[in-house]
């Protein structure tokens, strides 16, 4: 039989028999909520043979985002732990999809340990305080044990929501792996629906898992420099009102460069060149001071470096091939038993119609019986070195983040 | 000393020149440096240029990218939506079958359907998605509150926008707080007709950005609906007018049974009095014929001459009445279905030859010749032999009456729709076109000097054609005045 695997610890010289990591994810689209959960339930719980699954991910548009599918849901799993998040758009197997819910039921061996935890009513001024109460909730009862993993969602109207990350850094570590998302949606952690909260699992043990995070971006124009800045908003660049960049590249006045932001923003954010890594860390535009400040997506750091990027559709399937190829390499030739998708609405808004084509992309990768979850997101968290271990997870814009596990 | 000062004059001097040199070597590369550096900066600002260029030139690519993928993506859900409608022919349907989601693909949020209710005078709600029923009234009453622009919009059959609102119309900013939209597209459905009205549809997304495709879109999908309602009105009528024509085919269908019920019953009335008035008739037959022939004997005393001459009248009458109630006793018999037909297959020159023996002293007498086409082994047929034989001798019997001396008479057969066809032709007088149809009716006789001459009983053919369909077969008579007549009917293949 192959579905267990005898393990001998070599301390105690006891056997155990090891559950194989089984995961399944369901799927639907009914427009009626509690039929919806109960389909998208059933479909993950027969992947993994009605086991009694250890932890449960649920995905929905916003849409499907009701309190009924939750409590159905709910009903089902009785108190294994649940996190979620909504999406405009998430993403199946089968291709993304603007109405619809998904659940990704694992079913994990003894060997392989997690933690749930949720932090709520983040502001602007405890944000970092937030992140660090994540981690320390996270690492509770995790001494002695081989962290691995964490995945966190945020909701994505936190105000410098990078933050948070950089709090939680200071309790797991700065090179400590990460890979998350912030959503346009609330969050979900057990039973409740959450709006300026952030959730996250930190997995320990033997998980075997990759990572990868790509954007494809290039950079285009001269280099410039960020000569005053705080948090995520630029004051100047080069010594001129940041928003004089927009301006002079896109050949706009401040109105109708605001005008136009929905169709500039994901298209051309800035670049910041990260000194000693190869790709520059993205950051869309989100809005236009009146003292012509540009605010971002994440924080933008005074003295640093910028271009202006630019994409294309092939460069951006370029990226989401690297990402999962990324990912694949790090599984040490095991199969991936799941994919985790956190990718950027920008990119969605470039491939248009073609959007599909990303998934497919990855399907290619890893097989296209390979479960997998994903959602759209403003922000992605992820390292920016996907594979070093020593990678420091960076708050990313125009992403994509691919985490695949094996075992 | 004084050598020793010249030789260091001499190589500071030397150490000056080199310096100098160095100097302005130095100065040179620096200069070229800068030039070089200028050269760079200048680069850089041309590739900035550049960029400008490919930035702006690529966000017009990316906008005209969206507007095709909007209308890409439009024209899927027009046409997923029009498949839709289009398979509904009831008029409710057509409205239920517009979903959220083909809303949502045509890039907005909410769509409102409304007709001109005629009779009231007011419009109505046809269908509703993104509004609540409060929502809907509070429209509904603005609609009938403005119900002359609404009517003339529709009349005009123009299809508007939040964008090309003209002035004169209602003000765009009303419309948006009412219909709670901040985008929008109005299109009239079935302009021309009295049942008419027009569908609203928007969104509340600020930077939505509608175009003349959009407009077109739209336009396209109220004159699909209107296709769509006038189809399921037409089939409406025609499933009514197909239903009362069946509920009019019903009746007289119902009209007819009884009145063929009623033949039937007749028919059987009048087969029933025939049998027994001629088993009632048989009887006394008999004796009338045995006293007469016990008579004529002698044996009850001479008989004068002139009595004797009577009761052979009688006796050869009776003779003759006994064969006309024979031959009713065997029409009434068949009809009835008292006699049943024992089949078995048979060579069919088999049962003309013993036809043939039968009446070939006859067909002698009457110098008429029998040509029989038919060859043994040609036909078999599932026949009670008795009958068929009975309807040949009638057929070929009553050719022999109306075909002059030196005629001639054949028999021949042919396999026609999986049954054997036998023609009885004779070189006869013929029989007139309006006494076809009738000849096959009890006691009809054909008016003709012949019939005059020749008795019958006029119930041969009759007989005839009732043992014919009492094998499933037809019988016809074509026939052609002065040249002759056949008889075809059909036999089962044996």
């Amino acid at each position: 039989m192959n579905l267990v695997n005898n393990f001998v610890d070599p301390q105690s010289k006891k056997c155990y028999i090891i559950k194989p990591m089984q995961i399944g994810v369901g799927f639907s689209s009914n427009n009626d909520h509690i039929k919806a959960a109960q389909e998208a339930f059933n479909e993950a719980s027969s992947a993994i043979n009605r086991r009694r699954p250890d932890l449960a991910l649920l995905f929905n548009t916003l849409k499907l985002s009701h309190p009924l599918v939750l409590k159905t849901i709910r009903d089902s799993l009785g108190d294994t732990p649940l996190l979620g998040l909504s999406s405009p758009s998430i993403i199946v197997n089968r291709g993304s999809c603007k109405n619809g819910l998904a659940i990704a039921l694992f079913s994990f061996p003894e060997d392989i340990y997690f933690n749930t935890t949720c932090v709520k009513e983040i502001s602007l001024n405890n944000a970092s305080s937030s992140g660090e109460k994540l981690g320390d909730d996270l690492l509770y009862g995790c001494k002695g044990i081989r962290r691995n993993l964490s995945i966190i969602f945020l909701d994505g109207q936190i105000p410098e929501g990078e933050n948070i990350i950089f709090g939680m850094q200071k309790k797991v570590g700065r090179s400590f792996p990460m890979v998350g998302a912030s959503t346009l949606g609330p969050v979900y952690f057990n039973n409740s629906i959450l709006n300026n909260a952030a959730c996250g699992i930190l997995f320990g043990g033997k998980l075997n898992f990759g990572l990868g995070v790509k954007h494809g971006w290039q950079p285009l124009g001269k280099p410039r420099r960020v000569t005053l800045s705080s948090g995520n908003t630029a004051q100047e660049i080069d010594n001129k009102a940041a928003a004089s960049l927009y301006q002079e590249y896109f050949a706009k006045d401040s109105s109708s460069l605001k005008k136009d932001l929905k169709h500039i923003s994901p298209f051309y954010p800035l670049g910041i060149d990260i000194s000693g890594k190869k790709e520059y860390l993205l950051r869309s535009l989100s809005s236009i001071g009146e003292s012509g400040s540009l605010a971002f997506n994440g924080d933008i750091p005074q003295g640093s470096r910028i271009r202006l990027m630019i994409s294309s559709k092939e460069y951006c399937l370029e990226s989401t091939r690297q990402a999962a190829q990324l990912a694949k390499e790090s599984l040490k030739n095991q199969k991936a038993k799941f994919i985790l998708i956190f990718n950027s609405l920008a990119r969605s808004m470039l491939l248009g119609r073609q959007e599909n084509i990303e998934i497919s992309a990855i399907k290619e990768v890893f097989g296209a019986d390979v479960p997998i979850l994903g959602a759209y997101t403003l922000a992605e968290e992820a390292p920016l070195n996907s594979t070093d271990y020593l990678g420091i997870p960076y708050y990313h814009n125009n992403s994509i983040a691919i985490l695949a596990m094996a075992g | 000393m004084f050598e020793a000062n010249i030789i260091t004059i001499l190589i500071a001097t030397l150490i000056i020149i080199y310096l100098t040199a160095m100097l302005l070597t130095k100065m040179q590369k620096a200069k070229q440096l800068e030039q070089e550096a200028e050269e760079l900066k200048k680069s850089l600002d041309n590739m900035d240029e550049q960029a400008k260029i490919i930035v702006r030139t690529d966000m017009e690519l990316n906008r005209i990218q969206e507007e095709l993928d909007k209308k890409i993506s439009g024209l899927y859900a027009l046409q997923k939506l029009s498949h839709s409608i289009s398979m509904t022919l009831v008029e409710d349907q057509i409205f239920q079958r517009l979903s959220p989601e083909h809303i949502d693909e045509l890039g907005f949020e909410k769509s409102l359907i409304f007709f001109w209710n005629k009779k009231g005078g007011e419009f109505y709600t046809k269908a509703a998605l993104g509004y609540a029923e409060e929502e809907k009234e509070l429209i509904s009453a603005h609609l009938n509150g403005n119900k002359e622009k609404f009517l003339s919009l529709i009349e005009a059959d123009e299809t508007l926008s939040s964008i090309t609102m003209p002035e004169n119309f209602i003000d765009k900013n009303t419309l948006r707080s009412i219909f709670k939209a901040s985008y929008f597209i109005l299109s009239p459905i079935l302009p021309k007709q009295s049942e008419c009205g027009f569908i609203f549809i928007g969104t509340e997304k600020t930077d939505t950005l509608i175009t003349e495709g959009d407009e077109e879109l739209i336009k396209i999908l109220a004159t699909q609906l209107g296709q769509a309602l006038e189809n399921a009105r037409l089939f409406e009528k025609t499933w009514n007018s197909q239903r009362e024509l069946e509920e009019k085919v019903g009746e007289r269908t119902q009209e007819l049974t009884a009145a063929l019920e009623e033949v039937k019953k007749m028919n059987k009335r009048k087969t029933d009095f025939v049998s027994s008035v001629s088993h009632e008739l048989r009887t006394p037959l008999t004796s009338i014929k045995g006293y007469a022939a016990i008579l004529l004997t002698g044996k009850l005393g001479e008989i004068p001459t002139e009595a004797k001459q009577r009761l052979e009248k009688i006796n050869r009458h009776s003779d003759e009445l006994g064969h006309i109630v024979n031959e009713l006793l065997d029409i009434s018999r068949i009809e009835s279905g008292k006699v049943t037909m024992s089949l078995e297959p048979w060579d069919l020159r088999e049962v003309i030859n013993k036809i043939e023996d039968l009446l070939s002293g006859q067909l002698k007498e009457k110098k008429i010749d029998l040509e029989i086409l038919v060859q043994p082994k040609d036909f078999k047929v599932l026949i009670d032999q008795t009958q068929i034989g009975r309807v040949f001798i009638n057929l070929i019997g009553n050719a022999m009456k109306f075909t002059p001396a030196n005629g001639k008479i054949s028999v021949s057969g042919k396999k026609k729709d999986g049954m054997i066809q036998v023609d009885v032709s004779d070189t006869g007088c013929g029989i007139p076109q309006e006494a076809k149809d009738s000849i096959f009716e009890e006691f009809f006789r054909v008016e003709n000097s012949i019939n005059q001459e020749v008795k019958g009983t006029g119930l041969g053919l009759a007989l005839v054609k009732r043992i014919i369909e009492a094998h499933q077969g037809k019988i016809w008579v074509d026939s052609v005045m002065g040249k002759g007549t056949t008889f075809s009917f059909t036999l089962p293949q044996g």
